[in-house]
């Protein structure tokens, strides 16, 4: 399945992957519980549109994100989606790619592909490509990737 | 002098980060102020308090690799509102590894560069639950051991036990509190700091197990465990 998460406003990508998210900002940031792993997995605790989240994006083959830069990171709408689906992996603990990761919930993804839109200086860029890489082990995909651009250009989908 | 502490977990009690940044506060002198970022409503009393600060020491959780998400809409507010202060970061992960924090320490040296103020780095701690833990425990055994010791008209011998307890959390948490005293002689001096990551002092494959049974415990009395604890769920919604 593919799946496309975009922080975007006023712009429709609804064509563009098998299921599209738009992260709007009207939702909760995660409170830190844990009860996704602990009590009711797979499922957070806040009943808001973000409640099983972690289901659609654990069964992503291939994520595309689409995020405005916050110094060398996703923006706040996008990263409050990110910090409420970590019942993508479950709280047990394993080593991927020599670091303590969590093993996890779903299977090992395709690839990643992060697209960053406005002003980003070359330190940021560099923080960029760590940061994904990170994520990219993190959340088990085999493949990443990060592009840049100053304005959102639609022909890059 | 004056130093605002700021602690961004969005948790409201015992947090890993309230706790290092309590911890750091007691080594560093002069004004002190220990402020909770949970909400936008907290923004403002901390904005009037950084007015008149010289550092501001963000102690935060990690967050899938970054800084919460809670957080950022504050350091955008931050930006070009202040000059001349010196930042330093806290940044604890629930992994063993410290140097998991790397691209949460550049978000913060990035947002410095941005905000023009003054970078001077940061402490990345691994094992910031298992440190939680152990600061709660070491209260838990020392109060326990007063108890003791008062029920049994005031017999210190049996404070040996306990003292060992205590000695084996402190050798675990040896690189943190080195680290972080470090880090507090230079926010004192107002220098750089760099940025140093650390962990607690166990091996990887020992903490993982630790984890394992930290969560299974935990899963069990929230009856996670009998709820799909592994399953593969389908949206409902």
């Amino acid at each position: 399945m593919k799946v496309l998460l975009h922080d975007l406003k006023n712009i429709d990508l609804t064509n563009k992957a098998d299921q599209v998210i738009v992260a709007d900002g009207k939702y909760a940031p995660c409170q830190g519980c844990f009860k996704c792993w602990t009590k009711h997995p797979a499922t957070c605790a806040l009943k808001d549109s973000l409640q099983e989240m972690c289901r659609i994006l654990g069964q992503a083959d291939e994520l595309t994100i689409i995020t405005e830069n916050y110094y060398g990171g996703y923006s706040p709408n996008v990263k409050r989606l990110l910090d409420r689906s970590i019942g993508t992996s479950t709280p047990m603990s394993t080593y991927r790619g020599g670091l303590m990761h969590h093993t996890l919930r779903y299977w090992k993804h395709d690839s990643l592909r992060v697209i960053v839109y406005g002003d980003i200086v070359e330190a940021e860029k560099e923080t960029w490509r760590q940061m994904v890489k990170a994520n990219s082990l993190n959340n088990g995909f085999t493949d990443y990737s990060v592009e840049f651009m100053n304005e959102w250009e639609g022909s890059v989908l | 002098m004056k130093t605002v502490f700021i602690d961004c977990s969005p948790k409201q009690r015992l947090s890993a980060s309230g706790f290092v940044a309590t911890f750091t506060r007691m080594f560093v002198f002069g004004r002190k102020v220990q402020c909770k970022l949970r909400t936008p409503k907290d923004f403002q009393p901390i904005f009037e308090e950084i007015k008149d600060a010289d550092s501001i020491v963000f102690c935060m959780p990690l967050y899938v690799d970054g800084i919460p998400s809670h957080i950022l809409p504050f350091l955008k507010e931050m930006e070009n509102k202040f000059t001349n202060k010196n930042v330093y970061v806290i940044a604890n992960n629930g992994f063993i590894e410290g140097r998991q924090n790397e691209p949460l320490m550049q978000n913060m040296e990035n947002f410095c560069h941005r905000a023009n103020l003054n970078w001077c780095g940061g402490l990345g701690i691994g094992g910031g639950v298992m440190m939680n833990v152990m600061r709660i425990m070491f209260c838990v055994v020392c109060a326990l051991s007063l108890l003791q010791v008062v029920l049994n008209g005031f017999d210190f011998s049996l404070l040996k036990d306990s003292l060992d307890d205590a000695l084996v959390i402190l050798i675990l948490c040896c690189g943190i509190i080195s680290f972080d005293l470090w880090l507090a002689y230079c926010i004192n001096n107002g220098k750089e700091y760099g940025k140093h990551y650390t962990r607690i002092m166990l091996p990887s494959f020992v903490f993982i197990v630790c984890a394992d049974i930290f969560f299974t415990i935990i899963s069990l009395f929230q009856g996670g465990i009998f709820r799909g604890w592994f399953s593969k769920k389908k949206p409902t919604m």
